[in-house]
Parts: C-alpha cells; sequence; structure tokens
C-alpha cells in the first residue's frame, strides 16, 4: 500500500470523496446530497456507475470546504469524507537509456522532479574537468577553471570528471543518452586532477575557493586520499560560510573510516551502494560516513550493475557511453539530490544535509556504520524541503562540525536505539529495588556495576570513532554482556550469551566472595531487564530468528535470571 | 621518505580504473604516474618510491605511491 502513498504523494485534490454509511437508507442519502448542494453551491454526483451500491459521491471543493463538510451534519451519515487526490503516473524521461538507469530510480528521482529539477542551483565539480560530450549539450555550464594547467578551458582528459558532472546534470528528456539528476541546474567545471587522475591538495583547495567566490551552492568532490590539510580544511569552512553544500567521496579502500575530504567537518560523506541496496565491497564504512547512495557494482565484463553516463574516452577524446563504479559514483547522486533541496528554498548547507539525512531510508542494524543516516532517497528529500522547518537530529554530528568536539573523533548519531537502553538500565535498578523490599541487602558499586554491564553497558561508546584505529573497542566497552558474544560483527545478539548461562557461571564463582557476589547478583538483575526489555523491543536473535522462539527463549532466560538472583539474596543463601 | 615495496601489478576497475601494487602484507598502493613498463597486470616486482601524502586521486584505493625505480623478480 505504500506505493499508493507516494503517488499522491503531492497531495493534489480538487475534488472530495463522500463515502455514506451502508445503513443510510437512500431517501437518507439524497436528503444529505442535497443539504450539500444547498450549502456549498456544488453538486455532488456518483463516482461512476458502480459506486451506487458503495454510495460513493465526489463533489467539487477544496481544503476549506472538507473542513466544513467534515464538520457539517452530513458528517454523521458518512463513512468517511476525504480529499479525492489526483493520481498521476511520474514522468518518465524520453532518454532512450534511461531503463538501464537503475540508480536514478532506487533513489526516488521521478518523484522529486515532479516539483524540481534543480534550476537555479550551480553545482561545482572539482575534478578531471568536464567535456561538453553530447548528452551535455542542453545543459547549463557556468565559467570554471583549470588549476592544472592554469587556463579558463576546464575540458576533461580523463574520463572521470565527464562521467560525474553527468550524474549530476547530464541532458534529461533530450530524446537521446541517459538522464541526470539536478538537470536543470547550472554545471561548474573545475579542473584540479591530471589526465592520471591525481591532483595536489593546494589546487583543490584553491578550486574550493573558487567555487565558493562564484556562486557554487552545491560543490562535489569525487576525490580523496592524503594526510589532513590545515588549508584545505579552511577552504571547506570557508565554503560552508558561503553556503555551499560539501559533498565528498568516502574512498574505495573497503576499509573503516572515509578518505579526506569526506571526513573534514561540513562534509558529506558518502559510501556507495550496488544495486541490490547493499553496500559495495570496495566502498569504505565507519567513522566519517553520513550517507549512502547508489555507486554501483561492475563485474568483470558485466557493466549492467555500474551507474552509466556519457563521457569521454581518454585515448581519443570521443564520446562514449561507460558504466563505472566507485564511491566518485556515490557522491554526485547527493550533490545532484542537494542541488533538488536547494532549488525548493532551503538555502543554508546545514539544513540541506540535516534534510538529505532526515529523509533517507535508515538501515536498522547498522553496527558498522556502513550507510550513515541512511540510503539517499530524493522524493523524500524535497518534500521535507518543501515542508521547511527543519529541526537539527543528529545533535553529535553538530557539535563535532561545529569544532565543540575534537575533529578527530565521529559519533554515529544513529547506532543506539536509546528508549529500549533506557528502558533496560531504568528496569534493572527497579528490579534491584524490588528485590530488596523483601530481602535486606547493601547496594554497593559491585550491584551498580553489575546492573550496568547486564542490562546496557555504556551504550553510548557504541557509536564512537577515533579515526584511523579500530572500533571495536568501543564496541565492546559499549556493549551488554548478553550483547556481547556479537559486539565484533554486529547484528542479532549470540543466544549463549543472551541467556542465564553467564550469570551462573559469575554467581558459581563470586558466591563465597562477599563483595564481588554483588556483581554477579547486579548482572543477574541487569541481564532480567535487558533480555525482558528485548524481548519486547526487538526479539532478535542468532540462529533463533525474530519471533516467537526467541522471544520465548528471551523471556525464560529473562525469568531466570531474575529467579537465579532472588535465590543469591535470599537469606540463608548467603555462605 | 622513500619506501620499497615488494608485490604484484593489478588493474583496479574503480571510476575510469587505475593501476595499483598490491604489497606481499596486503596493503594496495595506488600508482601515481607509473612508467608503460610497469603498467602490466601481475606482474611481480619491488618499487621504490615515495608515498605522497598531497596528493588526492580519483580512485581512493589507498597510499598513493610515486614510483622512482623499479625491478621485476622472476
Amino acid at each position: 500500500m505504500t506505493n499508493f502513498k507516494g503517488l499522491a504523494a503531492q497531495g493534489e485534490y480538487d475534488s472530495i470523496l463522500v463515502d455514506f454509511r451502508e445503513t443510510a437508507g437512500a431517501a437518507q442519502i439524497e436528503q444529505q446530497v442535497q443539504a450539500i448542494t444547498q450549502q456549498f453551491k456544488a453538486a455532488p454526483r456518483l463516482n461512476s456507475q458502480f459506486s451506487l451500491p458503495d454510495n460513493v459521491y465526489v463533489v467539487k471543493g477544496d481544503a476549506a470546504m472538507l473542513q466544513a463538510l467534515r464538520k457539517s451534519p452530513v458528517a454523521k451519515f458518512a463513512e468517511t469524507i476525504e480529499p479525492n487526490y489526483i493520481y498521476n503516473a511520474y514522468a518518465v524521461p524520453n532518454d532512450p537509456d534511461y531503463a538501464k538507469q537503475w540508480n536514478l530510480r532506487s533513489i526516488n528521482v521521478e518523484q522529486a522532479w515532479d516539483d524540481t529539477k534543480g534550476k537555479g542551483v550551480t553545482v561545482a565539480v572539482i575534478d578531471t574537468g568536464i567535456s561538453q560530450v553530447p548528452d551535455l549539450e542542453k545543459t547549463k555550464f557556468v565559467s570554471g577553471y583549470d588549476f592544472v594547467n592554469d587556463r579558463d578551458d576546464a575540458r576533461d582528459d580523463n574520463g572521470h570528471g565527464t562521467h560525474v558532472a553527468g550524474t549530476i546534470a547530464q541532458s534529461t528528456n533530450n530524446k537521446f543518452g541517459v538522464a541526470g539528476i539536478a538537470h536543470e541546474a547550472s554545471l561548474m567545471p573545475l579542473k584540479v586532477l591530471s589526465s592520471g587522475g591525481g591532483g595536489t591538495v593546494a589546487d583543490i583547495a584553491e578550486a574550493i575557493r573558487f567555487a565558493a567566490d562564484n556562486g557554487a551552492g552545491v560543490i562535489n568532490m569525487s576525490l580523496g586520499g592524503g594526510g589532513e590539510s590545515q588549508l584545505m580544511q579552511e577552504a571547506i569552512d570557508y565554503a560552508h560560510s558561503k553556503g555551499a553544500v560539501v559533498v565528498a567521496a568516502a574512498g574505495n579502500a573497503a576499509r573503516n573510516a572515509a578518505e579526506y575530504p569526506a571526513r573534514y567537518r561540513h562534509v558529506i560523506g558518502v559510501s556507495a551502494l550496488d544495486a541490490s541496496g547493499n553496500k559495495a565491497a570496495y566502498s569504505n564504512f565507519g567513522a566519517g560516513i553520513d550517507l549512502s547512495a547508489p555507486g554501483g557494482l561492475v563485474e568483470g565484463d558485466n557493466k549492467l550493475g555500474g551507474i552509466l553516463q556519457n563521457t569521454i574516452n581518454p585515448e581519443t577524446g570521443e564520446s562514449v557511453f561507460e558504466a563505472f563504479q566507485g564511491t566518485s559514483m556515490a557522491a554526485p547522486h547527493v550533490a545532484g539530490v542537494a542541488a533538488l533541496v536547494k532549488a525548493v528554498g532551503i538555502a543554508n548547507p546545514d539544513e540541506v544535509e540535516e534534510v538529505l539525512k532526515q529523509s533517507a531510508m535508515s538501515v536498522q542494524d547498522d553496527t558498522l556504520n556502513h550507510y550513515g543516516a541512511g540510503k539517499l532517497n530524493a522524493a523524500e528529500a524535497v518534500k521535507l524541503a518543501l515542508r521547511g522547518k527543519i529541526s537539527f537530529r543528529d545533535f553529535f554530528q553538530w557539535l563535532r562540525d561545529n569544532g565543540y568536539l575534537n575533529p578527530r573523533f565521529w559519533i554515529d548519531g544513529g547506532i543506539v536505539a536509546l528508549w529500549p537502553k533506557l528502558g533496560m538500565v531504568i528496569g534493572s535498578y527497579l528490579l534491584a529495588w524490588f528485590l530488596r523490599n523483601y530481602f535486606t541487602f547493601a547496594w554497593g558499586w559491585p550491584l551498580s556495576v553489575g546492573l550496568v554491564a547486564g542490562s546496557s553497558g555504556l551504550f553510548p561508546l557504541k557509536g564512537m570513532y577515533l579515526f584511523d584505529t579500530p572500533q571495536w573497542p568501543f564496541r565492546i566497552l559499549g556493549s551488554s554482556i548478553p550483547e556481547l558474544g556479537s559486539a565484533l560483527q554486529g547484528g542479532a545478539m549470540n543466544p549463549i550469551f543472551a541467556s542465564v548461562l553467564i550469570p551462573l557461571i559469575l554467581v558459581a564463582f563470586l558466591l563465597g566472595h562477599r563483595s564481588l557476589k554483588w556483581f554477579a547478583v547486579g548482572t543477574a538483575i541487569g541481564m532480567a531487564a535487558c533480555l525482558a526489555v528485548s524481548a519486547v523491543w526487538a526479539p532478535s536473535l542468532l540462529w533463533l530468528g525474530s519471533g516467537w522462539l526467541a522471544r520465548s527463549f528471551l523471556v525464560v532466560n529473562a525469568l531466570l535470571c531474575f529467579a537465579l538472583a532472588r535465590l543469591v539474596v535470599r537469606p540463608g543463601a548467603t555462605a | 621518505m622513500s619506501i620499497q615495496v615488494e608485490g604484484t601489478i593489478e588493474r583496479k576497475a574503480v571510476g575510469t580504473g587505475t593501476w595499483a601494487l598490491v604489497s606481499k602484507d596486503g596493503v594496495t598502493y595506488e600508482l601515481h604516474n607509473p612508467p608503460a613498463d610497469l603498467k602490466q597486470s601481475g606482474l611481480s616486482v619491488v618499487v621504490e618510491g615515495q608515498v605522497r601524502d598531497d596528493i588526492m586521486t580519483i580512485a581512493m584505493i589507498g597510499p598513493v605511491l610515486e614510483v622512482k625505480s623499479f625491478n621485476v623478480v622472476k
């Protein structure tokens, strides 16, 4: 049913549906129809000849009339009074090879095009240059610069920059080639990389400033590598202060942490997805990834899974249509959608970033931050932007980007579902307090440590990253005991750890110790709370699935943990 | 600072494609402006070169290695 909601995405209607109750007699209905005609000067009519048995009437009217009708006496006789939304099939561009662009459909760009195609926004492409291939003929350009050869003509001699530019603004609806995302936006070609595909930090930083000074609303950098550079961070900050949204590729080394410049503050770092929506194997992940977008996957000669655009053959300079893969291809998807968001009136780059993140399709259990805030969704982004009023959800990211946190830190704000965790901690304390009402015992630190370790762990640590260091120590520290069995690989809890087994072993070993015994008790109580909350909230276990089997396993073990704690604190059980 | 890396030359299909040196201990280097003789997939080589920290690239597959000299190993 969600598809149908999407079809009426804009919520346009010029008539209202009135569905009378079947129990209302024909005379009653006739009377109400008359009443509407008199009161609103509009005659309801049956929707079609098939509507009579269901009593479905349609009447011309707008939002004000809808409200009035709902408040009128007619409402008593009607099952529903609702807008008669106009469903329209979204315009599919006439570019003959559009059918091969799975990537554009996967970001729902067709729906976004109903509202905007990026008109009035300039996107700077900092890359190997852009050549005006045939499928860029109808695309608008503004003056750029070639920083490699120091000249105004920034044509491409590699094929990369032209391809990236195509994803952003390939001429569309021109009955030729393929489509681009923000095809009414203007491109600013900035050549900083040589024909070999490399360039210096100094040139790139200059290009960023050039873009900012010449009115670029969005800057795309499908490039990366090297070390930290103050010069470059300052250039990015400058562009950000001028209102430019800066987007960069995460890198293709399949490692944890985005490359520079994706990891700088005020840069949206983009990881790559394949055609099935999974992170592409080559894509970097973890620290510095803000969003994911199609980057494609080319397997040998099979290029169907790649991103297809018009570019040049670097040997001959001729126009070719080529399918490439890489985070280089993912970043321009985000840059294109950022241009769409800007075109509908969001000027502030922080707000654009927030719109892109909040509208993204979030990914459950993304323990290693493969996807950032989620998968790029153009339709939702434009819709959210049109609604206006952007509030900031990713508070940690905001802190980091605004310099209140050490920029070597990265915090994946979306990693932990906060409410169940709070439920686990509070639940464990309530259970302990409950037991204490029956059996008096001292409330020492071993008990508290046990409660936290058993229930939630130091969960805020789970989403923390230090660039270029392994993240697993944070994940282990951030895990509760039941989660330890899956702390490294992420995903569903391991039932060996999420059971009474560990508390049982702890009790067996620590029962004789005066204070450590209470750690074991705390652990048992904490785990009882954790397993019980998990059973209700998200019963998902390795091997056992996430159905009734997992649920009953968790409930039984929660009860066993609690029974174990009760057994130990009972007077007389103390050694 | 110059380093010596022993490994195999590979063609990596990211973006427009790039030449890489995969070292024996598994590190992938991107070759920066490699000489024509080095552009052969599967070639076992010892490369002497410099890691360029000031260079960014479209390939982004690992450290950028500027080749100073190389020897083919049998």
